[in-house]
């Protein structure tokens, strides 16, 4: 059949086209950052000292997207090292990286883990190896896996912005909460929010729904909750992209005066709100997705610095990473034009 | 007895559901407002269904529509900001829509494909495109008239929001409703609608009597295609933005779940498309029960598939074997 086989060479120049196209793709919202800036394997390794692999999540709303923006970033600044920069959307799509990374030799791992009881089982494998690791946010559920581990505190992040909204609220109010993708860190920041928020008896929390740190997920949620409750003083929100969403759903229903809200993450747009005194954005939490740089930083140190036996013997260290509370005051602080978050 | 439950089964479902909503949530559920919102919500998926009653009648399924809106959304933003100009915009949704659409056709009618293997893989595609092309970024736009496609309309004389405004009935559920009438009048009244229907119940009679049941195929995915360009248009405007990840996430298998409430069934042949409609309103009042009652989102999922096999089983055919 002529049809046939006109249709087999369509779907053959189709392909060669998206080969073509995967190459010049360029980011359509973020700047040139896009393709790993990692070399892969067809480099000449010879010239590179080590190795060192990379697994974080993949870019679903804009905090992961930043944590791939400062992944590279870091990597563009040790030409001297081979990085393989692997993101996975899913726990069981991270576990065959890693296993994939273990054939690789690579000399160390930094990983920003999708779950941390899943992947950890597939970490000790590449431990057991003697591949150094550096564990970042989200800790295994056996410590003594990581090398170093960057903690970074989802539990005091939920107590920091529920006590700034007490305090804000005078101990009296209707709040609504939205929480995030269901997993541990999500489990985390809402259980320490509503714990504080617990010890006060004037405030009521109205609501408590999913808008899975989606920007377009959360509008939809909100404009049911909005709807539902009539009397709403401020909201939780959790994270920034979340609270952009919930404000056009307020703006929509014509409801955004004497609201106020706190999102968290500190992305960019929110921090410059803050900054300038907007009243629906009273302050922010930070929880920068540049921690996956201050990971790599430390393997390429720990691994330029150690020898091969010190490095056997490495002692395990936590290191805390640091959450603040951004107020028009100190804004400034954390105000990064050029990042993409 | 039976034979009006099987005719008219997803209807009475939506009576019930409205009574019941009514006694629980009180006059929060039947303020103009939260109906209106419910409609909103759903338009987008509303059209995809109706698209997807035609390709299943006519025998075929189409997996890739959620990724198909993923990628389009993402394709509009990106055309409109470019030559910021809202006919470009209109033009990707609607041609890049059918243009899709007729490649699913193409590969399931000359291609000789299997209809779930050839939209399985536009499913995985589309979206990886979509990511491709933004970096897995969102897109946004500062057009100031796009979100008029969502968020504009005409206010209903006499009805108010919460806040007093005047209540909005939003262009997106008119064109949902305006589809779903033109859907139903070629289905039932037009020549093609006929062919559609002999295609989807024995493609080989269909094809011995005369009917070109390839060209019937292209036409059914290319209309499924326009519908989800219409549809990528009014969501990507309704949220003025798009995330490429979740932009039409798991769309395909909401609208298949409005067919089948709507008692379509999936071997082709047979099925309404006034019966999608009231799927799509019966999925859509689930979900805003279940966000205003405060239910874990966890559950929501269980209350779906729950309402789903009531619907195939109080629907089911006795007659067949």
């Amino acid at each position: 059949m002529k049809t046939k086989s006109l249709l087999k060479y369509g779907l053959v120049a189709m392909a060669a086209l998206m080969m073509v196209a995967c190459d010049n793709s360029s980011g359509g919202t973020n700047s040139d950052a896009s393709s790993s800036s990692a070399s892969s394997s067809n480099t000449n390794t010879a010239t590179k000292k080590f190795k060192i692999g990379v697994s974080i999540p993949a870019a679903d709303h804009g905090w992961t997207a930043g944590v791939k923006y400062w992944a590279d970033e870091e990597a563009k600044k040790h030409p001297e090292i081979d990085f393989d920069i692997q993101t996975a959307d899913s726990p069981d799509k991270q576990i065959s990286q890693l296993e994939a990374m273990a054939t690789k030799k690579i000399d160390a791992l930094v990983i920003l883990a999708t779950e941390s009881a899943p992947v950890t089982p597939a970490a000790k494998k590449l431990k057991d190896q003697g591949i150094f690791i550096v564990n970042v946010d989200r800790g295994f559920t056996d410590a003594s896996i990581a090398d170093i581990f960057l903690a970074g505190d989802n539990k005091k992040f939920g107590t920091m912005s529920a006590e700034f909204m007490a305090d804000k609220l005078k101990g009296k109010g209707n709040i609504l909460v939205l929480e995030g993708i269901p997993c541990t860190v999500n489990t985390d920041r809402v259980d320490a929010a509503k714990a504080v928020f617990a010890k006060y008896p004037g405030i009521k929390i109205l609501a408590s729904q999913s808008g899975m740190w989606n920007q377009q997920k959360a509008y939809d949620v909100m404009q049911t909750m909005l709807t539902a409750n009539k009397q709403v003083d401020a909201i939780w929100a959790q994270d920034d992209d979340m609270a952009l969403g919930a404000e056009r759903a307020l703006k929509q229903a014509g409801r955004d005066k004497g609201v106020w809200m706190l999102g968290g993450a500190g992305m960019k747009d929110i921090v410059k709100r803050v900054k300038d005194n907007d009243p629906m954005f009273p302050a922010d939490v930070t929880y920068p997705p540049s921690m996956i740089a201050d990971g790599i930083k430390a393997a390429v140190e720990t691994l330029e610095s150690k020898s091969k036996d010190e490095l056997k013997n490495f002692k395990h260290e936590d290191r805390e990473i640091k959450i603040d509370l951004v107020t028009p005051a100190n804004a400034s602080d954390f105000y990064f034009e050029n990042s993409v978050y | 007895m039976k034979k009006f439950i099987q005719q008219y089964g997803a209807l009475i479902a939506l009576i019930v559901l409205i009574i019941f909503n009514t006694i629980w949530q009180g006059h929060d559920f039947y303020a103009a407002e939260n109906i209106r919102n419910i409609l909103a919500q759903n338009s987008a998926k509303g059209m995809i269904a109706i698209g997807m009653t035609l390709v299943i009648i006519a025998g075929g399924i189409d997996l890739s529509v959620g990724s198909m809106v993923g990628l389009l959304s993402v394709l509009i933003l990106l055309g409109l900001n470019k030559w910021n100009s809202m006919p470009a915009a209109y033009g990707i949704a609607i041609f890049g829509g059918i243009l899709i659409g007729f490649f699913n056709g193409l590969l399931v009618s000359l291609g000789r494909i299997a209809p779930f293997v050839a939209t399985l893989a536009g499913l995985g595609a589309f979206r990886s495109l979509a990511m491709a092309i933004t970096n897995a970024g969102q897109v946004t736009t500062t057009n100031p008239n796009f979100e008029n496609i969502a968020n504009g309309g005409f206010p209903l004389p006499g009805l108010h929001t919460v806040s007093g405004d005047p209540l909005v009935i939003y262009w997106p559920i008119l064109v949902f409703f305006g589809l779903g009438a033109i859907a139903a009048f070629i289905l039932n009244r037009s020549v093609f609608g006929r062919r559609l229907i002999a295609t989807g119940a024995n493609e080989q009679a269909s094809e011995y009597s005369g009917i070109k049941t390839n060209s019937v195929k292209l036409a059914s995915y290319s209309l499924l295609g326009l519908m989800t360009g219409i549809a990528a248009l009014c969501l990507t405007a309704r949220y003025n933005s798009a995330s490429s990840a979740t932009q039409g996430l798991y769309y395909e298998l909401d609208a298949i779940a409005a067919v089948v409430i709507g008692g379509t069934s999936l071997s082709g042949g047979r099925g309404r498309i006034g019966t999608t409609v009231i799927g799509v309103l019966i999925l859509g009042l689930v979900d805003n029960m279940l966000t205003t009652k405060g239910i874990d989102s966890n559950w929501q999922g269980c209350v779906k598939g729950v309402i789903i096999l009531l619907a195939v089983l109080l629907q089911r055919n006795s007659s067949r074997k």
